[in-house]
């Protein structure tokens, strides 16, 4: 679970192409949209693509998304719980 | 002073609800709906998704989907008259978009099958098919593109730039906006259902209208409705989500009502934006709540029958209003059983028959550009208004960026004979702007924002400009080859919403928007060489209404990959050249100054005559000679012979003596090179002197004369750049 978080930090980073943040920046705690790192809902859809394309996991319904990318670590539980690649 | 009404003299329409007025009205009578799952090109998803198709229609002659949807709309409208129209006005975005894909999914890459990519290409041909001599101008603000390029004919007319003018939209289905919209969650799978409480989404369509306008003091015999007003606005808050609360909406509904010069309560129906998204109806329904109250007018969106035609929807909405009117006959919302009761709307559920004489028709688009557009019977009492000349404009600042970096560093570059051409790198582009500001931003959207602040920092001015006018041949290609990219590579099951969002020709300019907060007016124009131009035109037109500063920009990226398929004057130099320019403008009203205008846009196809009437428009031989101490030229070089024998037609007709600058030689290949010329213009004749080495081994001067820019090819234009 731990490697997975940190692994999504990468990823989220790298995807919404943050060059002014580190991983240690992200803090699993912190609400994931409108937060500091000022995520909207089209990133939010870019990560749903990557987390399909990376993780095989499906988040295509609003009401599932707003749940699933509450903040970083519920992201890492849901991916925990269906991915089949982990 | 001569005053003109603008009446609608023809209409003509497809759409999946029909071929022709008397298919449409015949669907709309009865309620039908053209929605249906996607056949026009094999999808990935086991369930295809219903979209609004046109039926029986076939590629013939690698003539694209979009263009043919639009000939079969201009003919209808035009069927009634023999003249050729003094313009062509049409919104677009995705033109070839559906042709391209295919080449490229296959790896195609012949030279001449991208000849129709381009979105200005639709207009060009229309205006061909029609041997239109003037403009063909295409307007590029995604789902109000079709509305907005109703207010630009309009404005056009009102100042007697044309005496009747073709103008409408189109756009083809195409996988960039199947897969695209599917990207943001935004399709409805079970087809749109606008403004029901269960509604989940839009479905995306395709279709073509056009208008014949006309203006006359009177109404001609053939009218079927008059345009009374045309309002803009742009959201200035986000890409791709409309305002939460529905602001530009109701500054556009406000806008139009102003320039109809009529009350609210005089509006008897409403053809609604409503796509069937769930924060579109409800940003839309917020904003007619603030401005009818409790007293609105019958109220419906056709787009849960025909779904939404993206750059055709405006005009396919006002050619609907218009039979409206005509034919005393209310379009049901289809597709609507519950009305949210959120939304606080009760819409026309089943089409009726009744009266109504003036209606109001909205189209919102990406980049929050909105559009709303009134429409009144001919019998009505009208708008009338007085043939108005475009002001000059006078410039506050200017920026450009070269492949030699910004303004100051281009014209060091040219006065020690080097040339600019070459690209920066993305960083150096945006080195300026912050890196939050710019990370979902490719080259395009950078390289605007960037010219745009240097521009207005240039100007000195502290107000913000309210309105944005943005020229690009070819948009965002970078978003567009990657979308296009991981889309094929991904065998359709990924695209990306942030290229998708990027893709779209506005988006730099709602980016700018979005930054300068500029809520006015927000116009994108993709007319290939001649965009920057394009927007300059179109600026001037809405100028007399714009109090504050305006920005215009022109600006194209070369792809590596996509620019050389796609325009084919790139492939006349070995090195791969981008940039443009921008310039913050307001209405000329003091007597002294440095100013801009742009004099001259005709079509060079079926117009001989297209040179003497350049000079005839400029004054004579003596006045040239007099006005401008030097001349910029700009030939595409795919244009390279057709444009020197113009050159040297115009050399002979007009006797200028001064230097001829080619400026194509040293900026490169790109479309918008013009904007760049714009900005060496202004900074030439604010010096008053040509730089050494750019015109023989000394600075030239210009003895406080003016400058010209001028461009050729298939189109021949001129902007007049002179200091008071």
């Amino acid at each position: 679970m731990q490697k997975l978080l940190e692994e999504l930090k990468v990823k989220i980073i790298e995807t919404l192409n943050f060059e002014d943040i580190t991983p240690d920046n992200i803090d699993e705690e912190d609400q994931l949209v409108g937060g500091e790192l000022g995520i909207d809902s089209i990133d939010i859809l870019e990560l749903v693509m990557m987390i399909e394309k990376d993780y095989s996991v499906k988040i295509d319904n609003q009401e599932l998304g707003a749940k699933v990318f509450a903040n970083l670590k519920a992201l890492a539980g849901y991916i925990y719980e269906k991915s089949p690649e982990i | 002073m001569t005053s003109v009404r603008i009446y609608i003299a023809g209409i003509g329409l497809i759409s999946p609800l029909g071929s022709g007025l008397s298919e449409t009205r015949d669907s709309i009578r009865k309620g039908k709906t053209g929605i249906r799952p996607v056949s026009l090109f094999p999808v990935a998803q086991s369930r295809p998704l219903p979209v609004g198709e046109v039926r029986g229609l076939f590629e013939t002659g690698g003539i694209p989907r979009t263009h043919q949807l639009a000939l079969i709309a201009a003919r209808e409208a035009m069927s009634h008259f023999g003249d050729a129209p003094d313009a062509v006005v049409m919104g677009v975005t995705t033109g070839g978009m559906l042709s391209t894909e295919g080449h490229l999914k296959r790896g195609d890459q012949a030279p001449g099958l991208f000849k129709y990519h381009s979105t200005g290409s639709v207009a060009e041909y229309i205006a061909g098919e029609f041997k239109c001599k003037g403009p063909a101008i295409t307007i590029s603000t995604a789902c109000s593109s079709g509305a907005t390029a109703i207010k630009v004919a309009l404005e056009m007319l009102r100042a007697g730039q044309a005496g009747k003018v073709l103008v409408g939209g189109a756009d083809s289905l195409c996988r960039l906006t199947y897969y695209g919209f599917n990207s943001l969650q935004l399709i409805d799978p079970e087809g749109a259902r606008p403004l029901d409480i269960n509604r989940r989404g839009m479905t995306v369509s395709e279709g073509a209208a056009m208008l014949l306008l006309v203006a006359s003091p009177k109404a001609p015999d053939n009218a079927i409705a008059e345009i009374l007003g045309v309002g803009l606005s742009c959201d200035a808050y986000h890409p791709a989500s409309p305002h939460p609360e529905g602001a530009g909406a109701l500054s556009a509904m406000q806008a139009a009502i102003k320039d109809a010069d009529i009350s609210f309560t005089d509006i008897d129906y409403i053809n609604l934006h409503g796509t069937g998204t769930i924060d579109n109806d409800l940003s839309e329904a917020r904003a007619l709540n603030v401005l009818f109250g409790d007293r609105k007018p019958l109220l419906s969106s056709i787009k849960g029958a025909s779904g939404h035609p993206l750059a055709a929807a405006g005009a396919i909405d006002s050619a609907i209003c218009a039979m409206s009117i005509s034919d005393k006959l209310v379009p049901g919302n289809t597709g609507c059983d519950i009305p949210d009761p959120e939304l606080g709307l009760n819409p026309v559920k089943k089409p009726f028959e009744a009266g109504i004489q003036t209606v109001l028709s909205n189209s919102f688009g990406f980049g929050g550009n909105n559009a709303s557009v009134v429409i009144g019977s001919p019998e009505g009492r009208g708008r009338a208004v007085s043939l108005e000349k475009p002001p000059w404009l006078a410039v506050m600042g200017s920026a450009c960026i070269t492949g030699a970096g910004n303004a100051d560093k281009t014209v060091e570059s040219i006065s020690k004979g080097r040339t600019c051409k070459g690209m920066l790198s993305n960083r150096e582009i945006s080195l300026d702007l912050p890196v939050r500001t710019v990370r979902r931003l490719k080259r395009l959207p950078r390289m605007a924002l960037s010219l745009a602040t240097a521009a207005h920092e240039n100007s000195g001015l502290s107000d913000m400009p309210s309105s944005i006018f943005f020229g690009t041949g070819w948009g965002g290609l970078s978003e567009t080859y990657d979308f296009l990219s991981r889309l094929f590579e991904s065998d359709e099951r990924f695209a990306s919403p942030t290229d998708f969002i990027g893709s779209v020709h506005n988006a730099p300019a709602g980016q700018i928007a979005i930054q300068f907060k500029s809520t006015g007016p927000n116009i994108t124009t993709t007319g290939g060489d001649y965009s920057f131009e394009q927007s300059l035109f179109v600026a001037s037109l809405l100028a007399k209404n714009i109090e504050d500063t305006m920005l215009v920009i022109g600006a194209d990226e070369s792809h590596e990959v996509l620019s050389g398929l796609f325009d084919r004057s790139v492939l006349t130099d070995r090195t791969l050249s981008n940039g443009g320019g921008a310039l913050c403008l307001k209405r000329a009203e003091k007597s002294s100054g440095l100013r801009i205008f742009p004099s001259f846009f005709e079509n060079s196809e079926n117009n001989p005559p297209v040179i003497s009437s350049l000079i005839s428009k400029l004054g004579d031989q003596e006045r040239i000679n007099e006005e401008y101490g030097a001349i910029l030229v700009g030939i595409p070089g795919a244009h390279r012979e057709k444009g020197q024998k113009q050159l040297d037609e115009f050399l002979y007709l007009s006797g200028f003596r001064g230097p001829i600058i080619d400026y194509r030689t040293f900026t490169g290949e790109f479309a918008s090179a013009s904007a760049v010329a714009a900005v060496l213009a202004l900074r030439f004749v604010q010096t008053g002197e040509i730089p050494e080495g750019l015109y023989g081994k000394k600075s030239f001067h210009l003895k406080g004369k003016g400058m010209l820019a001028v461009g050729l090819g298939n189109f021949v234009t001129a902007i007049e750049v002179i200091n008071l």
